[in-house]
């Protein structure tokens, strides 16, 4: 889920950026620093939307760096147990399929995709029913059910499954 | 008529579930509409194979009323107890659970964060073999470095050998090349003559991996040079950052049942514990410090300006025995293929090769003695320690010896100890000619 909130964060700047350019040399180096990391409270940071506060810079003793306290907008995104996603199939392998739904690894095990879908090895692995009507393959995109997230510095791992009502294929590439 | 036989025991908490089936059932059994007899029957019939204890797990089959009920109870029971199977970024990848043992076996090769448990694991292994008896594939691991290439550091080249530096395959089109220079490594490789033919049809008989004890992003980088449209080895390359041990090699991460898997390798002690799948691969030393690392002083492939035989070479010839393990593998009919080996396939092959030979050793240094007479007995020859009239071949490094003299006199065929490795390596029985001693001046 996709929220937009207020994060603060303690911005260090060294001097050689200070001048007519401060608030803008400021405001590059958080949006380098932050965007595209991941904290387990808030989730992945999209992207930085607007600068709420740039609060005064203290001097740090012994060094010449000044540490500014910036209040910032952004654009976070984080996945919760039992939430419904769509996601891309990266990979299918016979112990499931990989899917991603933009920086979230899923991974679907083959005991939570539905029991009437077999795995076909071959040039495009691929899970498959009976009657050859659903296909699940690289590139695929899936409707999926998050039942477990973990998130490290720079990645957010889920566990999904498509093994209950209305979740599986929305798309199928072959026919696009 | 149809009789439930089937076990219903899906997971470890049979007696609970037996106790709830059984509730289940006498609250529904007496009453329900016996439209014929034969169904009655049936369900007393499942109800005294539900009562046993089953040790077995087999999936349901079936589509009788009672089936339906099964697979209900079954489903709940089965949230309750989650076996775990394996987890990904320490999650449980069937119920979500946190997860932080250490239990089982990594797979950072298919996907980085990615582990498997051991029932897993074997459970997996059963459903693919099954799936690859029925396409008739056998597993085959691949090793890489002075096996199907030869790599090197740009600075350990030769002065002899720089004039590879303008012989370099474009790494646009892989496909057609087989020197390459890769800068951001600092390596050059050069691939064995033979070796995408030798892929190409070795990938209609065996799923193949590679497994090498080069570091990730060269064994990613190998397997672009050998695979660039990622058909043979996709997610299947391992590297020494993925296997269990240090400085052994090993079939714990490979997806294949020990049975069915043969191992392509030049180095025979990073297998001890697989050395029955192991077939012994005749080093490729195209660059010079490869031949340095080994000992030899000769010159290299690439100094003299030469290369291996394309057609005649090691890999072709190894191509043959693979062809022949797997014709053998599937071709009986009397064993069904599920009790079948490939490691029993591989020491009857190679007990062809020299079966017929009688070989009497002269005057080998003890310390290769018993490794040549283990060598030749594999191969199918007797070995004998004394002077016999059945003997067929003396090896031997000097003509002057008695029993040299002796297999001169008698005319039994006198041949160098290398005969004997040379059919270890090509399989195949070499012509003596080609072994003969050469006189001490």
């Amino acid at each position: 889920m996709f929220f937009h909130i207020v994060l603060e964060r303690n911005m260090q700047l060294h001097p050689r950026y200070f001048g007519r350019n401060l608030r803008e040399n400021l405001v590059s180096k958080l949006m380098k620093d932050v965007e595209g990391t991941c904290s387990g409270r808030h989730g992945f940071v999209v992207a930085v939307t607007g600068i709420e506060n740039i609060g005064k810079g203290l001097i740090r003793d012994g060094t010449g760096f000044v540490t500014f306290p910036v209040k910032y907008q952004c654009v976070v995104f984080r996945p919760f147990k039992g939430e419904i996603l769509e996601a891309v199939v990266t990979m299918v392998n016979k112990m499931g399929f990989f899917a991603e739904a933009g920086p979230v690894q899923i991974f679907v095990s083959n005991h939570l995709i539905p029991d009437d879908m077999e795995f076909q090895s071959g040039d495009m692995p691929n899970y498959t029913t009976s009657d050859g009507s659903v296909k699940i393959q690289k590139d695929s995109e899936v409707r999926l059910k998050i039942i477990g997230t973990r998130v490290d510095a720079t990645e957010i791992f889920c566990i999904g499954t498509i093994k209950d009502d209305f979740l599986g294929v929305i798309n199928d590439p072959a026919t696009v | 008529m149809s009789v439930v036989t089937d076990s219903l025991v899906h997971s470890s908490s049979s007696d609970d579930f037996v106790a709830f089936l059984d509730a289940e059932l006498n609250a529904s059994s007496p009453n329900s509409s016996p439209d014929n007899e034969a169904e009655n029957e049936d369900e007393l019939e499942s109800v005294r194979i539900k009562r046993q204890k089953f040790e077995s797990i087999e999936e349901t089959e079936g589509s009788t009323s009672e089936g339906i009920i099964i697979r209900n109870l079954e489903a709940s029971a089965e949230v309750d107890v989650c076996t775990h199977p394996g987890s990904f970024g320490n999650m449980c990848i069937r119920c979500g659970q946190k997860l932080d043992g250490e239990a089982g076996v990594t797979f950072g090769y298919i996907h980085k964060g990615l582990r498997l448990h051991d029932e897993e694991i074997s459970r997996l292994r059963n459903a693919d073999m099954k799936s690859l008896l029925c396409r008739k594939k056998l597993y085959l691991v691949l090793d890489l470095d002075h096996t199907l290439l030869n790599s090197t550091h740009l600075a350990h080249l030769s002065s002899e050998e720089s004039y590879l530096f303008n012989q370099t395959d474009s790494l646009a089109d892989v496909s057609k090349g087989s020197l390459f220079k890769l800068e951001h490594m600092h390596m050059m490789t050069k691939l064995r003559p033979f070796v995408r033919p030798f892929l190409k049809e070795a990938s209609e008989m065996f799923e193949m991996y590679i497994y090498t004890m080069g570091d990730r992003p060269y064994a990613l980088e190998m397997a672009k040079l050998l695979d660039p449209q990622g058909e043979y080895f996709n997610s299947k390359v391992i590297s020494r950052d993925d296997g269990t041990q240090k400085h052994q090699k090993g079939l714990d991460v490979v997806l294949g049942q020990e049975s069915a898997v043969l191992i392509l390798d030049d180095t025979e002690h990073a297998w001890t514990k697989h050395k029955d799948n192991l077939i012994l691969m005749e080093r490729y030393h195209f660059f010079a410090s490869s031949c340095r690392q080994f000992g030899f002083s000769c010159k290299s492939l690439a100094e003299l300006k030469s290369d291996e035989n394309e057609t005649d070479g090691a890999l072709a010839k190894i191509l043959q025995v693979l062809k022949q393990v797997h014709c053998i593998y599937f071709d009986k009919d009397q064993e069904d293929l599920v009790d079948r080996d490939v490691r029993q396939v591989l020491s009857t092959v190679r007990s062809e090769v020299l079966s017929g030979c009688v070989i009497l050793f002269s005057r080998i240094c003890h310390g290769a003695l018993p490794f040549l007479q283990k060598m030749a007995e594999q191969m199918g020859a007797t070995c004998l320690t004394e002077i016999d009239s059945s003997v067929t071949h003396v090896v031997a490094t000097d003509v002057g010896t008695e029993k040299s003299r002796w297999a001169v006199k008698e005319n039994k065929i006198l041949v160098h100890p290398l005969w004997i490795e040379a059919a270890n390596y090509f399989w195949q029985k070499q012509p003596e000619e080609n072994f003969i001693i050469k006189k001490k001046l």
